[in-house]
């Protein structure tokens, strides 16, 4: 065989693979509104920046007449390139070969870019279309998905690793989303659920659609599962380009510095005005959010989910924070089970990738009820107190009303290692509310009225903290922005260390 | 009405099964294999919970229930009304907030549960739209 005939050769096979589950399976992902594998990392990356890893890997299954199968690539295109000029390694699943299903070298490519995403320190991305494991690989299959867990629960807290649910994700597949950073769910094409409708009927007698059950909207409002929902193939990748720009490569690094255009010293006079003069009239938390940061410009993470607290990432002076807030708007900003689940998983992942926490403290308590209690709100909440007094990174906490007893504490206060507290002259920060605790320290006495407002002007206030040192600086709102960024600007030199421990214990 | 024998940890027992409504023809065959143990008591008990609750709300109606536990402070629409979806219906007084409770599309109100005053329980109907 010649050179020329071997280069051919070589070619041929390629478009045999690239050609994926041929013509009539590719035109059908389309119509569904689905990209193929290629299209979507082709979208996801730079252009011309992806280099194909593991192109002629073949499984070598022979059960089932399955020798006789030729699945191009595997059903799945893994490999590398660069958003924003930034390394990132990708594995996209193909849903037009065997239904993307997965085997032992479907798993084995997988592993592959996780294992290189890890040694070089880039972000790991997986765009998951599949329908579950490939069952005549019987447990060879199984084990692939077990080492794809292992190497993501490695990988966590050193590279970034982002999910993208575009098809279906089934069964024991949903685990491996679940151990990585961000899950992505595209509308009505994304489908995540541990049993189909068919086995939820059979079991429990329950009648569900697919959407119900695991649709994308199901997860990021419902369940907590996702963190962010697109309306289509070409949003959701948009969006994970979006979501790396605010975040490093990995755990040494910090995020890119960017030039935002926005004044660091800007003050905002509409600030003086946001708060309504009753302290138990509510206001929108999104107002102060957008006042605070660069061109009010933020991306949320778990936007429907639990929407009494706001975790979102934002720039400051063109450095990456990530926002923990209380929103008075919804359930009064208590923290309930969901809301410190969401909040104390944020809170760790900015920890773990070197992202100052800004915290937004307007929180009447923690959610009373029997279903809180019976849900375990006391080792749900105690994430919280953990996931804070754990964290390093740089810590400044901003009170603009209440601040009330444990839930004060879990928003992160000074005794928890903010480095910085700031406080309104709207701050309200007390053992418990006011009028229960007039009512408690009162009970007897005749005056129980002009105690009380006696007691609400001189506790409900930033001043009792402020008298301890618990409150740093006591400011007008207006000047929020410059005082928040001229702590970031003071901590970037922080160093705190924990002592040496094989890791600690996080309430579960 | 179904018999089955059932030994648990060596004592037989002998169970009665009744068929709620109209069940698949597949649940009656997997029941006895998967929750021989949780089938009989489960059956009785889950029925009438669920009924009562369900019933009265017709199929497509959305129910606005309440968020926290607290005292409704004021309503601000009537059966008939019509909405815009982030319309304040009412405001609950809970958690030391007056939080306005919004409607989540637009409709028509059908039925209000609740009057001012009146305190609620954490997953009460208030209003059906």
């Amino acid at each position: 065989m010649s050179t020329q005939e071997k280069i051919e050769k070589m070619l041929k096979k390629s478009e045999v693979i690239m050609a994926a589950g041929g013509e009539a399976r590719v035109k059908k992902q389309h119509d569904a509104g689905k990209m193929t594998a290629r299209e979507r990392i082709a979208c996801l990356l730079d252009e011309g920046s992806f280099v194909e890893l593991d192109r002629f890997v073949q499984h070598r299954c022979t059960n089932f007449g399955q020798e006789k199968k030729q699945l191009p690539g595997e059903g799945v295109t893994t490999g590398y390139g660069t958003v924003d000029g930034r390394l990132v390694y990708v594995f996209a699943q193909d849903f037009t070969v065997e239904g993307g299903s997965l085997g032992e070298m479907h798993a084995g490519k997988i592993v592959k870019v996780q294992r290189l995403a890890l040694k070089m320190g880039a972000p790991c991305i997986g765009l998951n279309d599949s329908g579950g494991a490939r069952i005549q690989e019987a447990i060879d299959a199984l084990a692939g998905y077990g080492k794809i867990f292992f190497e993501n629960t490695i990988a966590s807290g050193v590279v970034p690793q982002i999910s993208a649910i575009m098809g279906p994700s089934a069964g024991g597949a949903v685990y491996s989303p679940a151990i990585t950073d961000f899950i992505y769910m595209v509308k009505n094409t994304a489908k995540m659920f541990i049993t189909g409708p068919a086995v939820v009927k059979s079991v429990t007698g329950e009648e569900v659609t697919q959407e119900a059950l695991g649709g994308a909207m199901t997860h990021n409002s419902k369940s907590g599962v996702a963190h962010f929902a697109a309306e289509n193939d070409e949003d959701c990748l948009t969006q994970i380009r979006y979501l790396l720009s605010f975040l490093p490569s990995n755990n040494m690094e910090s995020a890119p510095v960017v030039e935002t255009g926005d004044d660091p010293m800007r003050t905002d006079d509409a600030l003086n005005t946001l708060l309504p003069d009753n302290a138990n009239q509510p206001y929108d938390m999104y107002d102060v959010i957008k006042s605070l940061v660069d061109n009010g410009e933020y991306y949320e993470s778990q936007k429907y989910f639990a929407t009494n607290i706001v975790t979102c990432f934002a720039r400051m002076d063109g450095s990456t924070v990530g926002i923990i807030a209380n929103q008075p708007k919804v359930m009064a900003g208590c923290l309930d089970i969901n809301a410190s689940d969401k909040g104390a998983r944020f809170i760790r992942f900015c920890d773990a990738f070197n992202i100052p926490l800004l915290n937004l403290v307007d929180v009447p308590g923690f959610l009373p009820g029997t279903n809180q209690e019976y849900g375990g709100i006391i080792r749900h909440g105690a994430k919280m107190l953990y996931a804070y007094s754990e964290a390093t990174v740089p810590k400044i906490t901003l009170v603009t009303r209440k601040a009330y007893g444990g839930s004060y504490l879990a928003m992160c206060s000074q005794d928890l290692g903010a480095d910085q507290v700031i406080a309104w002259p709207t701050a309200e920060i007390a053992v418990m509310g006011p009028s229960g605790a007039a009512n408690i320290i009162f009970r007897k006495d005749p005056n129980v009225a002009e105690k009380t407002a006696e007691y609400i002007e001189n506790f409900a206030t930033p001043y009792q903290a402020a008298i301890r040192g618990m409150v740093d600086i006591v400011i007008e709102p207006k000047n929020s922005r410059p005082t928040i960024i001229n702590a970031l600007q003071m901590l970037e030199s922080k160093r705190e260390s924990r002592p040496a421990k094989r890791h600690g214990n996080i309430p579960l | 009405m179904k018999k089955f024998n059932i030994t648990v940890n060596g004592s037989a027992y002998e169970v009665e099964v009744e068929e709620v409504g109209g069940a698949v023809s597949s649940a009656p065959k997997a029941a006895p294999v998967a929750a021989p143990k949780a089938a009989p008591v489960a059956a009785p008990k889950a029925a009438p919970v669920a009924a009562p609750k369900a019933a009265p709300v017709a199929a497509g109606a959305e129910v606005i229930s309440a968020p926290m536990p607290g005292k409704v402070l004021s309503v601000n629409c009537k059966a008939g009304d019509a909405v815009k979806s982030g319309d304040v219906l009412m405001i609950l007084e809970a958690m030391k907030m007056q939080n306005e409770i919004m409607a989540p599309a637009d409709g028509t109100v059908s039925e209000v549960r609740v009057t001012a005053g009146q305190n609620v329980a954490t997953g009460d109907a208030m209003i059906v739209m």
